[in-house]
C-alpha cells in the first residue's frame, strides 16, 4: 500500500560491560577469549529468555479461548481480572524470592558466625540497630492499633447517641400528631354539636325575650331616656347576645 | 502478510528490531537516528513505516517492538495510526507495542488532545510515552528508553519479559479519566 522506506543499520557495539571489540556475531577476528566467553554467555542468556517466551506462548495457545462473543464491558472486566492475576503472581514470586534470600543469608551468617569478631564489628552494630528499629516498629504499631480501637469505640457511641436522639424526636412527633388528632376529633364530636345547638337555641330565646321587653317598654310610651334605671335596662337589652 | 504477528519468525542472534509506524517521515527518521546512536549491547535494527500493512514482498526480520508515533499537531497522524492498528495481531499488545505521542508541549499547535491518546492506549492496554521529538535532549532520552524497552521485548534481558514490563508500566487509573 504505502511505500516503506526501510533502513537497516547496525549499531556500533557498545563498550559497556567490558565487551570491547566484539562484533554482533561471534566472528571475532582476534578477539580475546574472555570477551568471547562473555559474549557467548550473554547470547546463551538471550536464547534462554527467548525460549521461555516461545514456550509460554505455546502454552498460552493451548488454552481454549471462549468462542462466544462477549459484550465489550465484559471483555474489559475479564482483561482486568487477568491483569490482576498477573500482578498477584508477580507479587507472590517477589515475596518468595525475598524469603529465599533471607534464608540464604541467615544460613550463610550461621555458617560464618565463628569467624566474626563479636565485639567490634559493624555487623553487631547493624544487628543492634535492626533490633532497636524493630522494637520501635512494634511499639508504634501497638499504639496505632489501640488508637484505632478507641476511635472505633467513639464512633460507635456517637452512632448510638444519634439513634437514641432520632427515636426521641420520632416520639415527640407522634405525640404532637396525637394531640392534634385528639383536638380535631373533639371538635367534631357529637356532644359538642348538641351543646352548640342548645346554646344557639338559648341565645335565640333570650334575644326574643329581649325584643319583647324592649317593645313592652317602648310600647308603654314612657320617656325611658329620662329615667336612669329604665335607660340602663333598654341599653342592656340592645346587647347582641351572639357576640358573647 | 496482511496482519503483523509477533512471533511468526525466529529471532536473529543478538539482534533486536523495532518498527516505527507514523505519518511524519522526518520525525521518524530523527528518532531512528537517535536510537541508533544509543549504547546497546545488542545489535539494533530500526524499520520505519508510514502505515500498515507492510508490503509482503520484502524479507524482513521479526519485529520485536512496535512503536506508533502520533504527532499531536496533526489529526492525520492519529487517523493513519488508527487505520494501521487494524492490521496488527492482538498478541502484539502483550507488551510488544507502545504509543509515542510527540508535541504535547506546545498547546497552541495541538489539534489532538492528549486525552485522546491516553484513551487509545488504555483501550489497547499498552503504555503511552510522551516526548518532544523536535528537541534533541528529549529525543535522545526517549531513544534510550525505547532501546531498553526493545531489548526487553526481544528477550535479551534475562528475567524480564515483555509482559512483566507491561504490568510495570501500567499507570494507575485516576478516577477523572475513567469517566471520559
Amino acid at each position: 500500500m504505502e511505500s516503506q522506506p526501510e533502513k537497516r543499520a547496525a549499531a556500533e557495539p557498545a563498550d559497556s560491560g567490558g565487551e570491547g571489540g566484539a562484533g554482533g556475531l561471534p566472528q571475532v577476528a582476534g578477539g580475546r577469549s574472555e570477551d568471547r566467553v562473555t559474549l557467548l554467555l550473554r547470547l546463551r542468556a538471550q536464547i534462554k529468555q527467548q525460549l521461555v517466551e516461545y514456550k509460554s506462548m505455546v502454552d498460552a495457545n493451548e488454552e481454549k479461548t471462549p468462542e462466544q462473543i462477549m459484550q465489550e464491558n465484559q471483555i474489559e472486566d475479564k482483561i482486568e481480572e487477568l491483569e490482576n492475576e498477573i500482578e498477584e503472581v508477580k507479587i507472590a514470586y517477589e515475596m518468595k524470592s525475598i524469603a529465599l534470600n533471607r534464608i540464604q543469608r541467615s544460613t550463610a551468617l550461621q555458617n560464618n558466625l565463628e569467624k566474626i569478631d563479636a565485639k567490634n564489628s559493624e555487623f553487631m552494630d547493624n544487628m543492634k540497630q535492626i533490633l532497636k528499629l524493630n522494637k520501635l516498629i512494634i511499639r508504634s504499631q501497638k499504639e496505632s492499633r489501640s488508637l484505632e480501637r478507641k476511635r472505633l469505640e467513639i464512633k460507635k457511641k456517637r452512632l448510638d447517641l444519634k439513634k437514641a436522639s432520632e427515636s426521641k424526636l420520632l416520639e415527640i412527633q407522634t405525640e404532637k400528631n396525637k394531640q392534634k388528632d385528639d383536638l380535631d376529633s373533639m371538635e367534631n364530636s357529637d356532644k359538642i354539636k348538641t351543646i352548640r345547638q342548645n346554646l344557639q337555641m338559648e341565645i335565640n330565646i333570650t334575644t326574643v325575650i329581649q325584643h319583647v321587653f324592649q317593645n313592652l317598654i317602648l310600647g308603654s310610651k314612657t320617656n325611658w331616656a329620662e329615667d336612669s334605671a329604665l335607660k340602663e335596662i333598654v341599653l342592656q337589652l340592645e346587647k347582641n347576645l351572639t357576640r358573647i | 502478510m496482511s496482519v503483523l504477528r509477533p512471533l511468526d519468525k525466529l529471532p536473529g542472534l543478538n539482534t533486536a528490531t523495532v518498527l516505527l509506524v507514523g505519518a511524519d517521515d522526518a520525525l521518524l527518521q530523527r528518532l531512528a537516528d537517535s536510537m541508533l546512536k544509543t549504547d546497546c549491547a545488542s545489535e539494533l535494527r530500526v524499520h520505519l513505516a508510514r502505515s500498515l500493512p507492510l508490503p509482503s514482498n520484502v524479507n524482513r526480520p521479526r519485529v520485536d517492538l512496535l512503536v506508533f508515533v502520533i504527532n499531536l499537531h496533526s489529526k492525520y497522524s492519529l487517523q493513519s495510526v488508527e487505520k494501521s492498528l487494524h492490521h496488527v495481531d492482538a498478541s502484539f499488545f502483550l507488551g510488544k507495542a507502545c504509543f509515542l505521542a510527540t508535541g504535547a508541549g506546545r498547546e497552541n499547535l495541538c489539534s489532538v488532545h492528549r486525552n485522546t491518546i491516553v484513551r487509545l492506549a488504555r483501550t489497547y492496554r499498552s503504555p503511552v510515552l510522551f516526548c518532544d521529538l523536535e528537541v534533541e535532549g528529549s529525543r535522545a532520552a526517549m531513544a534510550q528508553r525505547l532501546a531498553r524497552m526493545l531489548q526487553i521485548s526481544a528477550g535479551h534481558v534475562p528475567g524480564v519479559s515483555a509482559m512483566s514490563l507491561l504490568s510495570l508500566l501500567r499507570s494507575s487509573e485516576s478516577p477523572s479519566l475513567e469517566d471520559l
